[in-house]
């Protein structure tokens, strides 16, 4: 066997891994530390990988975009993009019942699929966008150098959202958020102000996951509505409840061993299953990661890591 | 003789680690009024709560007529004769005057159910507005349909959670007329009163409850005049 | 025109037999269950199981249809064996799942059910492929009840009509159980203050055992109705989710009226934003149905009590 398309195999891996693991850093900061039910992570995720692809991709005279901007404006308008779909969604249902948000960002992701799809002027349709720009690809070429590089990218990202993660976390309003979360006298007396610091981090996760979105994009290459599906909303579930939710570096494991997980039981059906039944061996896949939510919050609420010690004796309850 | 209700050494709370009530013990001999008083955050709500099924009993024992009924579920508890008034929300808005006590009567055994007609006589009140939903209830009409839903299941012991807060001192009366009516018909009542004077005017004997132990207990009136009732508040208060 | 609003009226049917059943369960269970759809989707597969089994017991494998309809009574008796499989399904979940969680925060709840939806569904794929599916292929004949000049025209075929009647008697037959049994009465007391119904007397889970059967029987027929005027997919109850939850929030969460009426509603808007916003982006209505009463009306077009 040669050892290179191993190496490439795992770099190939390990850039998904870090980049579900963006999207499980964002999720954790709504639903780890604000105690916000976001469904619609696959929406944020889409509306991010389109925004950087319309806004760095070459022109193409049936489409919208191909404005051929550097791909660091692409990811800023990303999470610029995702920011404001998570800002009107935050404003219809955050002020109401907390599962209002959950049908709330459900919908939403709903309706940018529907985009995806259809508003072919915009999106490409079904058959999505092609040829998004690959950062360095003219220096390295496209071979292992380059998934090395755009790992280094990854890794690189990776390290400064979980960096600003922290100190936010630790910060006085990394605090309050907590206590909105934990103490609903605590929320009641902020009143507005708790809204506010809901709203903001939510923002902020969704802005997380549009990035996300971005680095997929330019990593691939080309996007289509079926990468941002309602399975990978409940990949990144899966990744931050198996890792612990309310703490980062679980969020980060989660999503390395969810992705493990997937990819060797993706490889195995691959394998062991005939062409005519690797449909339904897929179906079998995702009934694997609904039970493996459903078992963890039963038998394990709190993920391999917890929530971190210096959290207050009600963190179980959530 | 046996008690109508007998609670001994209990200890329970709502979290784990958490005692609230910590070894309180008091019984109810058949056909007594007795009140349960104490302190703000005593733990009588939570005690007769426990009693009711609602709140977890670590250790100790309650006996219904000599029956051992600790832990059973709380819906249980009616069929085994024990009624509960809590203090709050204690009607089901949601549902009309008539509706409230149908449940409650449907959900008994056949020969413990009392007659409804019966009911309305005893609160004429509440005949008037059979229709109207419980939530438009005025705060005494509400306590008495309370009252009234745990009757219709016949319990031989019935525990009331300050059934005179929020009412005007006129009312007061009232409700509490009607309590010792209830009591006429064979009913043991354990009172919980933040009201000390109105609850000692009815009762026969009282329990005062302080940080989940009961304090002191004797004859209500006795304990009318008794100082040492004062400095058991005022202590808890300091 | 006319022809939407009829269209409306069936899609809507359906919505609101789902959206009952979701805002029953969210008025006694506490939480927004994202497995609702799902209920409707196994509903919809099991009656093409027991469709089968029913024919062949009774022999020939072979049905006749029933008058002027495309089925046969052997359809009633799959359909109601399919409401019952899905309510032994229900009460299954529950027993494995949700029951472990509910002294837990309501939220964990709704991902437990974001969890089983998507076990069930995936399921149901595996299990019967994701190719469509129908209960018969007789062709029916549409009944032109209003002249094509007049309004656009109708045209309705007879399973249309039996779908929106049978939608509205199963309601009755809800609100008739509802404010005039015991069961009924037990289900609002719990819905309003289940301690108190406990000390009442409620076996409160059997209240909730009861629930599911409800909720999860309604969305199984809902299912079969989806199966009967279009057709039978793995996806059938997901598509319909997001109508579900804007029908049962436009009623006001937990009224059960206000789920029929919120599922006509939005079943018309549906219908009626075809023309303008085109088929493709029909799904869409519901959610500008949804955020429009969650930023206007929170507490749904009916529901006073926040
Ligand atoms: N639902 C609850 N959960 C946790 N603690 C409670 C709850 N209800 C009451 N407590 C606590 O139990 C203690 C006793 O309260 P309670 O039984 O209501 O006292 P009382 O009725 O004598 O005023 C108080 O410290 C109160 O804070
Ligand atoms: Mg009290």
């Amino acid at each position: 066997m040669e050892i290179l398309p191993v190496l490439n195999y795992l770099a190939f891996f390990m850039v998904f891994a870090g980049i579900f693991a963006v999207m499980a850093l964002g999720l954790n900061l709504q639903w780890g530390f604000t105690g916000l039910f976001n469904v619609g992570v696959a929406g944020f995720v889409a509306v991010g990988a389109y925004a950087s692809a319309i806004l760095t991709g070459p022109p193409e005279p049936e489409r919208f975009g191909g404005f051929g901007l550097p791909i660091l404006v692409g990811w800023l308008g990303a999470m610029l993009l995702s920011g404001v779909a998570a800002f009107v969604v935050a404003v219809a249902a955050l002020r109401l019942r907390e599962d209002y948000l959950a049908i709330t960002t459900f919908g939403i992701a709903v309706v940018i699929q529907l985009v995806a799809t259809n508003a072919q002027g915009l999106t490409g349709g079904p058959f999505g966008i092609q040829s998004i720009p690959r950062p360095f690809v003219e220096a390295l070429g496209t071979g292992f150098v380059w998934n090395l590089a755009y790992l280094g990218l990854v890794a690189l990202v990776l390290g400064l959202a979980w960096w600003a993660l922290e100190r936010l976390v630790a910060s006085p309003w990394g605090r309050v958020l907590r206590a909105i979360r934990e103490d609903e006298l605590a929320a009641a007396s902020l009143g507005k102000r708790a809204a506010a610091f809901r709203l903001q981090s939510f923002v902020i996760g969704c802005m997380l996951m549009g990035l996300a979105g971005a680095l997929y994009a330019h990593f691939v290459g080309y996007i289509a509505p079926e990468d941002f599906l309602p399975i990978l909303t409940f990949q990144i579930w899966a990744m931050l409840i198996v890792g612990g939710s309310g703490n980062n570096a679980g969020a980060v494991l989660g999503a390395f061993l969810v992705w493990a997980i997937w990819s060797v039981s993706g490889n195995l059906i691959r394998e062991v299953l005939p062409a005519a039944e690797q449909a339904r061996g897929a179906a079998l896949q995702v009934v694997l990661i609904g039970v493996m939510i459903a078992a963890i919050l039963v038998l394990r609420p709190r993920g391999i890591l917890g929530e971190r010690a210096t959290v207050s004796r009600h963190a179980g309850k959530d | 003789m046996t008690a109508a209700l007998e609670m001994a050494a209990i200890e329970g709370g709502y979290e784990p680690g958490l005692p609230i009530l910590r070894g309180a013990s008091l019984s109810v001999a058949p056909g007594e009024i007795v009140a349960l008083l104490g302190p703000n955050g005593a733990g009588k709500s939570t005690l007769v709560k426990a009693a009711a099924g609602l709140v977890p009993v670590w250790s100790g024992r309650v006996m219904l007529g000599g029956r051992d009924i600790t832990g059973l579920a709380a819906h249980r508890m009616v069929h085994e004769g024990l009624g509960f008034v809590p203090q709050t929300e204690n009607v089901f808005a949601n549902l009309s005057v008539l509706e409230n006590l149908q449940l409650a009567s449907a959900l008994v055994a056949r020969k413990r159910r009392l007659d409804l007609g019966r009911m309305f006589e005893l609160f004429p009140d509440l005949d008037r507005q059979r229709k109207l939903e419980a939530g438009r209830l005025s705060g005494g009409q509400r306590q008495m349909l309370a009252v009234a839903r745990a009757l219709v299941a016949s319990p031989s012991v019935l525990m009331l959670d300050e059934p005179s807060a929020g009412l005007s001192p006129k009312l007061v009366g009232v409700v509490f007329e009607r309590l010792k009516a209830v009591r006429d018909t064979g009913v043991t009542i354990l009172l919980v009163e933040q009201n000390v004077k109105a609850a000692l005017a009815i009762a026969d004997r009282a329990v005062v409850l302080v940080e989940g132990r009961e304090r002191l207990e004797g004859p209500a009136a006795e304990l009318v005049n008794d100082p040492r009732m004062a400095a058991l508040y005022l202590g808890a208060a300091a | 025109m006319l022809q939407l609003v009829a269209d409306g009226l069936v899609v809507g049917s359906v919505i609101a037999l789902g959206a009952v059943g979701l805002t029953l369960t969210y008025s006694i269970l506490r939480f927004a269950n994202f497995g609702q759809g799902e209920f409707m989707t196994w509903g919809a597969y099991f009656a093409v199981s027991t469709l089968a089994f029913v024919l062949a017991v009774t022999g020939g494998g072979v049905m006749e249809p029933l008058g002027p309809f495309s089925f046969g009574w052997q359809l009633i008796v799959a359909m109601l064996l399919a409401a019952a499989l899905t309510a032994i399904l229900a009460l299954v979940v529950d027993w494995l799942l949700f029951r472990r969680l509910r002294r837990g925060n309501a939220i964990t709840l709704v991902i437990a059910s974001f969890g089983a939806a998507l076990a069930l569904r995936n399921l149901v794929q595996f299990l019967y492929g994701t190719l469509p599916e129908y209960y018969s292929r007789e062709i029916q004949i549409a009944i032109r009840l209003v002249p094509r000049d007049v309004m656009g025209g109708l045209r309705v075929t007879p399973d249309q009509m039996l779908v929106i009647g049978l939608t509205l008697v199963l309601m009755l037959a809800l609100q008739w159980l509802l404010t005039r049994t015991t069961l009924g009465r037990a289900m609002r007391a719990t819905a309003m203050n289940p301690a108190l119904a406990r000390v009442a007397g409620v076996d409160v889970e059997g209240v909730i055992r009861a629930t599911w059967v409800i909720g999860a029987a309604l969305a199984a027929i809902a299912g079969v109705f989806v199966g009967i005027t279009l057709q039978i997919r793995p996806m059938l109850g997901f598509d319909l989710l997001l109508p579900l939850f804007a029908a049962a929030i436009l009623g006001g969460i937990g009224s059960v009226r206000g789920a029929v009426v919120g599922g006509y509603i939005v079943g018309l808007a549906e219908s009626l934003s075809v023309p303008l916003v085109g088929a493709e982006y029909r799904a869409a209505t519901a959610f500008a149905v949804l955020i429009g009463i969650l930023l206007l009306r929170p507490n749904g077009l009916f529901g006073a009590r926040a």
